[in-house]
């Protein structure tokens, strides 16, 4: 168990940068989860941590020593790959026990690690099969029984749930969080899903483009995004965004490009007329609400997800969505009252962030 | 006579093909079979008389031969053994990324491109101190007592048709090999790596085993093609000096074609193909026997 302190991290192939000075402090047995979308540079900062990949600039330090110059195997970090990277003419024991074996472990001592391991990740009846001979979530159990067994100072996991199908993610992910509370272990977790992100994170960091967007607890990125790109990235369906112009006065109000008037509570960092985006999430639209100040939207689409509805929804010409678990929707069509509750409105200025 | 035509459709169909396949390598095959117990010689017009095994009989008497079979093992066991590790060593060069890799990759390929008989006369000048540099390097190095050329001492002429033999081959595992390894994925190197595993450790554990298929198959293809393979002996020193390169396939072309006895030939091949042929049984075997043991 230890803490990992980023700084000044940069990192460029040739001329091309992929990370900005990403700085991170992750606190012992902290669970982070690195999300955001492909070439984000969240796998290569992983990399970067587990010592695949070289630093440009910038120090990582793990458990207060540096390791920028550290070959992988002497930073005493264990990691999950995606694809699993059992070593496939290996039977799973020896899969599990490759590292220990490489230290000289005593063999009696390797047999009790290994059978324990296998024992909390219901492995026992699989340790002599090869690969090749498991399932896909039995192997994503091996990869990480090949991790706990060492006891290293931090477990990194490079998307290791993504070749899975979504009913065994959704155990997988359960698992995992149970291995890290049990295991207490110090966690970096890359992944493109929000879902995981959401779930499995003590803080969440959201990268876009090389940089770091937002540092949170899931419910901050949540209620609190701090820009367009993380407020758009994180919930599904994803937030409703209008751009347009808020208006200061008696009654604060946001004026979209269409014309559609949205009352709003007054924002002392946006001036009279200035330029915003107005975000609300689909599950904070209140729908079918007889309201003097409901708005008429036209229904366009209805999705209905079983667990509830999605509504496809416009004022004019600019589409959102509303997520509702009210079946009366089901049928739903022509024109519906809409509300958009003061309190759920985000505000982002011209350059996006949040106001 | 419908059911007769229809039963015999498949074997008309394929008539053509097995037409041809048994006139061009099942009639010579047993023709040359053939000739291994019949007395045949070219410039005896009266020959050609059933013999039984007599040809075996004179064979397992004769000296020549079983110093052609030593020195088919002495020439084969050594020029696969060094072509492997030159291949091998050359294939895990080429697998790293470096500047101008394409081109290498290429270059390398160039000696299986040339014609054996071409590399053979090309290492027999380089070995001959009048026109080829390689005997002065030699004794420049203190290697040689004198700038000779080896391929007329005894005791060292078969590293000459060994050493061209060894350049001509490199291409072939270093290809094949390095095709091997292009196939590894990455990422098991990288598990290794974090799992505390060396080079060294790295290269054991996950390079060797991935590789193993593909260097039993290779060593086992190389080898029944050495051992037969008489181009360069033939060229180079002509089995001589005093039958100290003989091998046994370039022992069938002598008897062949220069002493024109055919059916001793016959004999003597028929011989290397039975060697041949358990060595490559027992080598499936054991193949097999890996493979179960999965």
């Amino acid at each position: 168990m230890a803490s990992i302190d980023i700084a000044n991290i940069q990192k460029s192939y040739g001329i091309h940068p992929v990370l900005h000075d990403v700085d991170l402090k992750i606190g012992d047995g902290e669970f982070v989860v690195l999300v955001g979308p492909s070439g984000c540079g969240k796998s290569t900062l992983l990399r970067m941590i587990a010592g695949l990949e070289s630093v440009t600039s910038g120090e990582i330090r793990i458990a207060g020593r540096r390791v920028n110059e550290l070959a992988p195997k002497d930073r005493d970090i264990a990691m999950v790959f995606q694809s699993y990277a059992l070593y496939p003419h290996m039977s799973v024991a020896k899969n599990m026990s490759y590292s220990l074996r490489l230290r000289k472990t005593a063999k009696e001592k390797i047999a009790s690690i290994v059978s324990s391991a296998a024992a909390k990740l219901g492995l026992d009846p699989l340790l002599e099969r090869r690969p090749r001979a498991l399932s896909g979530g039995q192997r994503q159990r091996v990869a990480m029984g090949r991790a706990i067994v060492r006891e290293p100072k931090a477990f990194l996991f490079d998307e290791p749930l993504s070749n899975l199908d979504a009913r065994l993610r959704e155990q997988m992910r359960a698992e995992i969080k149970k291995l890290h509370k049990d295991l207490g272990a110090t966690s970096i977790y890359v992944t493109h899903d929000q879902i995981e992100a959401m779930t499995l994170a003590d803080r969440i960091v959201a990268m876009n483009g090389g940089f770091v967007q937002q540092v949170g607890s899931p419910l901050d990125l949540y209620d609190r995004p701090a820009n367009l790109f993380v407020a758009g990235f994180i919930g599904s369906p994803g937030m409703n965004f209008f751009e347009g112009t808020y208006l200061n006065g008696t009654a604060p109000r946001f004026e979209t490009e269409g014309g559609v008037v949205i009352p709003a509570q007054p924002h002392p960092a946006l001036t009279d007329g200035a330029r915003a985006t107005l975000g609300i999430r689909p599950e904070h639209v209140e729908i079918g609400a007889e309201a003097p100040d409901a708005l008429k939207a036209t229904v366009d689409l209805v999705e209905p997800t079983g667990f509830g509805i999605i509504l496809h929804l416009s004022f004019g010409r600019s589409g959102f969505k509303a997520f509702t678990n009210d079946r009366r929707f089901l049928n739903a069509s022509g024109s519906l009252p809409v509300r958009l509750p003061v309190e759920r409105l985000h505000f982002f200025n011209a350059a996006g962030n949040r106001v | 006579m419908k059911r007769i035509a229809d039963g015999a459709a498949p074997y008309l169909y394929s008539a053509p093909a097995l037409i041809l396949i048994v006139t061009v390598m099942l009639v010579p095959l047993v023709l040359g079979v053939s000739y291994a117990f019949r007395d045949i010689q070219l410039l005896n017009p009266f020959s050609g008389a059933y013999v039984g095994l007599d040809h075996f009989r004179a064979l397992s008497e004769d000296q020549a031969f079983y110093r052609a079979l030593r020195n088919t093992l002495w020439w084969t066991g050594a020029s696969v053994l060094l072509q492997f590790v030159f291949g091998l060593i050359l294939a895990l060069l080429l697998d790293k990324p470096f500047y101008g890799r394409g081109l290498a990759q290429a270059l390398v390929f160039l000696p299986w491109a040339v014609p054996s008989f071409l590399a053979g006369l090309n290492w027999a000048w380089l070995f001959n101190p009048v026109v080829g540099p390689l005997p002065h390097w030699l004794f420049g190095l203190g290697i040689m007592s004198g700038p000779s050329n080896i391929l007329s001492d005894p005791q060292l002429a078969m590293w000459g048709p060994i050493v061209a033999n060894v350049w001509w081959g490199i291409p072939f595992f270093a290809i094949t090999l390095l095709a091997a390894l292009q196939a590894i994925p990455r990422d098991l190197y990288e598990a290794a790596s974090i799992d505390g595993a060396g080079p060294v450790q790295r290269f054991l554990s996950i390079t060797l085993p991935f590789l193993a298929p593909t260097i039993a198959i290779t060593i086992l293809l190389r080898t029944v093609w050495i051992s037969n393979f008489a181009d360069l002996i033939i060229v180079m020193t002509n089995g001589g000096p005093a039958d100290r390169t003989q091998i046994v396939a370039s022992y069938i072309f002598t008897q062949a074609f220069k002493r024109l006895d055919f059916g001793y030939a016959s004999a003597i091949a028929l011989v290397l193909l039975a060697l041949l042929l358990a060595y490559s049984m027992l080598i499936v075997i054991l193949r097999q026997w890996l493979l179960s043991k999965d």
